[in-house]
């Protein structure tokens, strides 16, 4: 799981890359001003490409904040 | 390239404090295109920071039209079926019924005819870089998906016109839809994409359409030179074994792939590019094959042919000095893995491919890897003459090292040279040329942008000229370009390069002078720049000033310069020259 979280840094750090690391973990629209919808877009095509995977409309409406992208990735990776 | 690799990419060039743009111009949301595209031309820009400017979504006339008037280093265009009409798209629900397709075809001319006058008005602004619809027509016909409709071969036709005359623009580079058929099959629509954010490309669609259209913007710097072995590579056989009617390269023997790569090293050399030959032969038996009137490569095409039993390193050694070209510039084509091998530890910048003998697929794959390697937009007068003044100046050293040891004042004065001095536009894409891409008789090594270019010129007070060169052994074209400012009674020279091909004819003391005589000037200022490759700048500069290590603007005066100078030979036909005074 801890190499999932380690991906999706590299993930968040080339989107955001004004964001400290400390800051990574952290990071939703509310604490982070880049944070809109091209860059939420330009995000979820880089975790989709990283992770080789689709998610699905339905579930990118919860998918705002690096915490919540983190459960949902383990989530996925450990359903296999 | 990935998405991360090309966000890392323009993420690592962010605090560069120069920044040069580039437009992107599409109608729909450029996302991750701009993206792929900036990253692209980061890639080729390592310098400063690139930053992509976009124009508004669903307009983009528009978008060329705003650009004309603010224009940056270059434009890429990007035309998809909705910005023609958009019942022609997805993210408009417009009818698709039968009775309005007329009104569509319509519609499309009418956007088509706004955006070729909107691209002329770009293109004479800043260089342009189009992409023509790459997307496939939504079901919109009557007819089945596998039938063409009539609405769909009317708007092919639209756009093949429309095709012809856009790659008639100055300035204007069209994206080749064959290269895209071979490098983004299908799927190129994400539907899912395109509806949600507004970007309608795959990622592998998107990427290979960067990636054509930063070489459009940012074309590589062509190779010079190509050396190539000759059995099993520009014929079937072995020479030595089969005797020179015994090697074959036509469709009767089975060996028609060594037909077609002569016939492209024969357009190559045609076009400029040099050709060697190095074989490990029995060269009377080469002289001897080469006198087929049936081989596709002439021999006058090639220089030098070095057949004999030594390394093939050594050859190609003897091929580049008699070139004057550095290994960067050549590529090396043979079917042995142990000859290329062997090439390419001793010159690790050469291209060492090799030749697949026995599968024609792949010998379409190098020919088509060679094009790409040599291809140029247009043939200059001064491609024609390359490989002829060569050999002129492998005669003249011939001539020189004859006689032993000679008085080169002597023998320089009995060559009668002759120079005509060109000014202003009628240089101004031949300077272009010559500047980025000469490398040791270069003031700074500075290379430019189209743009780029274009502003210099046009700026107060300065000036371009070009100096073609003649002489009892043939012309050699346009060889030495200058330009720069005039300040007061001293001329600033920003760039100055010449053609290895004209060393050791003066012409550079020639030019000097002319600056001095034609311009009125009493000191020349030189924006010299040290780098790996112009020692011969240097070693000239040396017989007129201390040469530093550093950069420096150097000053020669015109009373320094004429005590220093070695005497030179020229008539110089000065007509233009007085204009160029004159403005």
């Amino acid at each position: 799981m801890a190499d999932v979280r380690a991906r999706l840094d590299r993930c968040f750090a080339s989107v955001f890359p004004d964001l400290e690391p400390g800051e990574l973990q952290t990071a939703s629209p509310q604490t982070v001003a880049a944070w809109d919808s091209l860059a939420n877009a330009t995000l979820v095509s880089v975790v989709e490409e990283e992770f080789e995977l689709e998610i699905p409309p339905d579930d990118l409406e919860n998918l705002v904040s690096y915490t919540a992208l983190a459960d949902y990735l383990e989530l996925r990776a450990e359903a296999g | 390239m990935r998405l991360i690799d090309a966000l890392n990419t323009l993420n690592a060039a962010r605090g560069r404090p120069d920044r040069v743009e580039f437009d992107l111009l599409c109608g729909f949301q450029p996302l991750h295109l701009a993206t792929l595209l900036g990253a692209r031309l980061q890639q080729v820009e390592p310098r400063a920071r690139v930053h992509i400017r976009e124009g508004r979504y669903g307009d983009l006339a528009g978008n060329l039209e705003r650009a004309a008037q603010a224009p940056c280093r270059g434009a890429a265009v990007v035309v998809e079926w909705d910005d023609l009409d958009p019942r022609l798209g997805i993210r408009h629900a417009g009818s698709w019924s039968h009775d309005r397709l007329a009104d569509v075809l319509d519609n499309a001319e009418r956007s088509l005819a706004r955006l070729e006058s909107a691209l002329a008005a770009l293109a004479d602004a800043e260089p342009v870089a189009l992409c023509l619809p790459t997307l496939p027509l939504p079901p919109v016909a009557l007819t089945p998906t596998w039938q063409a409709s009539p609405l769909g071969t009317a708007l092919a036709e639209c756009i093949a016109s429309f095709a012809a005359r856009a790659g008639n623009v100055p300035g204007l580079r069209l994206l080749d839809h064959g290269h895209l058929d071979r490098v983004s099959p299908a799927p190129r629509r994400s539907a899912r994409s395109e509806l949600t954010t507004g970007f309608p490309y795959t990622h592998a669609h998107a990427d290979a359409v960067a990636r054509a259209l930063a070489r459009l913007l940012v074309p590589p710097v062509p190779k010079k030179g190509l050396i190539t072995d000759l059995d099993d590579t520009l014929w079937s056989g072995i020479l030595g074994e089969v005797g020179v009617d015994g090697v074959v390269w036509d469709l009767d023997d089975g060996a028609q792939q060594h037909g077609l790569y002569q016939a492209l090293l024969a357009a190559l050399a045609a076009s400029g590019v040099l050709v060697a030959v190095v074989s490990r032969n029995d060269p009377a038996l080469v002289e001897q094959a080469f006198e087929r009137g049936d081989l596709r490569l002439s021999a006058s095409q090639v220089f030098p042919i070095i057949a004999r039993w030594s390394s093939k390193s050594d050859a190609v050694a003897e091929v580049l000095q008699a070139w004057n070209v550095g290994p960067e510039s050549v590529v090396f084509v043979d079917d042995s893995p142990l000859e290329l091998a062997e090439v390419q530890q001793r010159f690790p910048e050469i291209e060492c491919i090799a030749f697949p003998s026995r599968d024609a697929d792949a010998v379409l794959v190098l020919l088509e890897d060679l094009r790409d390697r040599f291809g140029k937009e247009h043939v200059q007068a001064e491609d024609v003459l390359r490989l002829e003044s060569l050999r002129t100046s492998s005669r003249l050293q011939g001539a020189a090292a004859a006689g032993g040891p000679v008085d080169a004042d002597a023998f320089l004065s009995t060559l009668d040279a002759r120079i005509r001095v060109r000014a202003g536009a009628d240089v101004a894409r031949r300077a272009f040329e010559l500047v980025n891409k000469t490398n040791q008789f270069n003031l700074n090594g500075e290379r430019y942008g189209e743009a780029e270019w274009r502003s210099l010129l046009a700026a107060p007070g300065s000036f371009v000229l070009g100096l073609d060169y003649e002489d009892k052994f043939g012309p050699l074209g346009t060889i030495a370009v200058v330009t720069g400012r005039r300040a007061g009674d001293e001329v600033r020279v920003e760039r100055w390069v010449m053609s290895c091909r004209a060393f050791a004819r003066r012409i550079e003391h020639a030019t000097l002078r002319l600056l001095f005589e034609e311009l009125g000037a009493t000191a020349a200022l030189l924006d010299f720049r040290p780098t790996d490759r112009n020692g011969p700048l240097r070693e000239f500069l040396a017989e007129l000033v201390d040469v530093p290590s550093a950069p420096a603007l150097l000053r020669i005066t015109r009373e320094d310069f004429e005590a220093a100078c070695a005497p030179t030979f020229h008539a110089v036909a000065r007509s233009e020259a007085h204009e160029l005074a004159r403005g």
